[in-house]
């Protein structure tokens, strides 16, 4: 088992360790962040109750909308008044200017736009508001990291791979004598197989466990103290399924391990 | 048991190694394949052990043709024929009756049959005593020995023997030729490719001249120079 193969499998799985730490991160914080997406409906003053009621019957009927809620002028007062607690003193304002409204909450944030376009259809509704421009740059960076996170996931497996199928037809030529003689005595070629791609196997789980110890040495270093400096950055570290993501690396090491040393050996077993 | 019909044999690199051979070896026979070097000898017999495919004709072991055999059955066709080489190609770490259990073990045998069989085979080539030394640690007919044990323990219907005496003194050439007469008298066919004159001109068994990769002469009870004159 050569040292360099074990090697490059640690440093493809630190890297994909990290991506996929990222993304799994990434992924929670964009649950949170889109999954908090309300549209709200101002209603036009002094409108019948009855077609406000209508509207509502509207929006709960639409199976795209997960809940309707009525927020009167001063229930939104109220809560206003409830945030603003110790800044500003609104009992100075003898008039209420909030409006009443419909707060929305649909089932799925890509529909967002299309509830927000019908409520503004609806003769009750004045307007509508949901924070439309940052949850679809959201969405777009999301898309967009996946498919290049993926595209470097997929390089860096390629690279690890054909450096284990190396690895291994190197082993193969130096035993080649040993194969022969194996054959020679009528040994199927799974037979020949198996210990070349035990071999492989063990390189990849050998390099995933290498790059997951480095992986966690570093998640329990840095994840703290980056969480506590720079809490801006979109990546909630507490609840990232770290333990499903060192089962993944360790799958993914020795399945590549296993494939590229059964394609090697078999290559071989093909020309002899 | 072993049919030769028309075969030639032409290696990737254009080198013709085989033309026309026909040749019939029944069961239990004895037979000597004779010729200089580069005249097809070593390539008839990887023929039969399907190393080489030949270009042309038909080879049938056992009533079995080769000709378009699935890769997947050469190991089982291998078990019926035991090779032997000048070399030995034993496996250097391995010892002696490790050796010989692999060439079972490979074919799955329970480790019962293991313990069975590989001590009657070293007892049969007479080194039993031996048994836990490995390859480098014994003398060329030691080896060839063991070689010879290892290609028997599965009762091949057929021993190919590609020079089995070319490394070694002419005492044991005797003794490893006297153990493959005893072998072809249980019924195991026997095919030794050799140069040894001495040996051939002794046992006066039957001999195939290869000349050019054709067969010049085929003779029982023949001497080694057979078609030289």
């Amino acid at each position: 088992m050569a040292v360099t193969a074990v090697g490059t499998v640690a440093v493809s799985v630190v890297l994909l360790g990290t991506i996929l730490f990222l993304h799994e991160s990434f992924a929670i914080f964009m649950k949170q962040v889109v999954g908090q997406v309300t549209i709200a409906a101002y209603l036009k003053d002094n409108s019948p109750k009855a077609m406000v009621d209508g509207t509502m019957r509207v929006m709960k009927s639409d199976p795209r909308v997960q809940s309707v809620t009525f927020v009167s002028k001063k229930q939104a007062m109220d809560g206003l008044r409830d945030r603003l607690r110790g800044q500003m003193n609104l009992n100075l304002i003898n008039t209420n200017p909030l409006p009443d409204a419909i707060m929305i909450h649909p089932a799925d944030p890509n529909d967002a736009a299309a509830i927000a376009k019908r409520l503004q259809g609806l003769p009750s509704v004045a307007t509508v508001n949901y924070r439309s421009d940052v949850t679809q740059k959201l969405l777009r960076v999301e898309s967009v990291l996946g498919a290049v996170g993926l595209g470097v996931v997929g390089l860096l497996l390629a690279a690890t791979a054909l450096l284990i199928y190396n690895t291994i037809r190197l082993t193969v030529f130096a035993r080649r004598s040993e194969i022969h003689i194996m054959q020679l005595v009528g040994a199927t070629h799974w037979t020949v197989r198996w210990p070349f791609v035990f071999e492989g196997i063990l390189t990849g789980v050998a390099g995933a466990v290498i790059g997951i110890a480095l992986l966690e040495f570093a998640y329990r270093t840095f994840a703290p103290k980056l969480a506590i400096d720079l809490p801006f950055l979109p990546f909630n570290f507490a609840v990232v399924p770290v333990g499903t993501i060192a089962l993944e690396l360790l799958g993914t090491g020795a399945l590549i391990g296993m494939l590229a040393s059964m394609l090697s050996v078999s290559r071989y077993l093909r020309s002899t | 048991m072993i049919v030769f019909k028309g075969v030639g044999l032409v290696y990737p690199n254009g080198v013709h190694a085989l033309s026309d051979i026909d040749l019939e070896l029944g069961r239990g026979e004895f037979v000597f394949l004779v010729g200089g070097t580069g005249q097809g000898k070593s390539s008839l017999l990887k023929c039969i052990y399907r190393e080489a495919e030949p270009t042309t004709g038909e080879v049938d072991i056992d009533g079995i043709p080769l000709r378009g055999i699935a890769p997947g059955q050469i190991p089982f066709l291998r078990r019926k024929v035991g090779v032997v080489f000048q070399d030995f190609k034993l496996l250097q770490q391995k010892t002696v009756w490790e050796n010989v259990a692999y060439a079972l073990q490979v074919t799955g045998a329970s480790s019962r049959d293991v313990m069975r069989r590989v001590p009657r085979m070293l007892e049969l080539v007479g080194i039993a005593h031996k048994s836990k030394m490995f390859p480098y640690e014994l003398s060329g007919g030691e080896q060839q020995r063991t070689a010879i044990a290892r290609s028997l323990v599965n009762n091949p219907l057929i021993l190919l023997c590609d020079e089995p005496t070319g490394n070694l003194d002419p005492e044991t050439s005797n003794e490893i030729m006297a153990l493959l007469a005893r072998i072809n008298a249980k019924g195991t066919t026997v095919v030794v490719a050799t140069h040894n004159q001495a040996v051939v001109d002794r046992m006066r068994r039957r001999v195939v001249r290869l000349t050019n990769g054709r067969i010049a002469h085929d003779q029982e009870r023949g001497h080694y120079h057979i078609g030289l004159g």
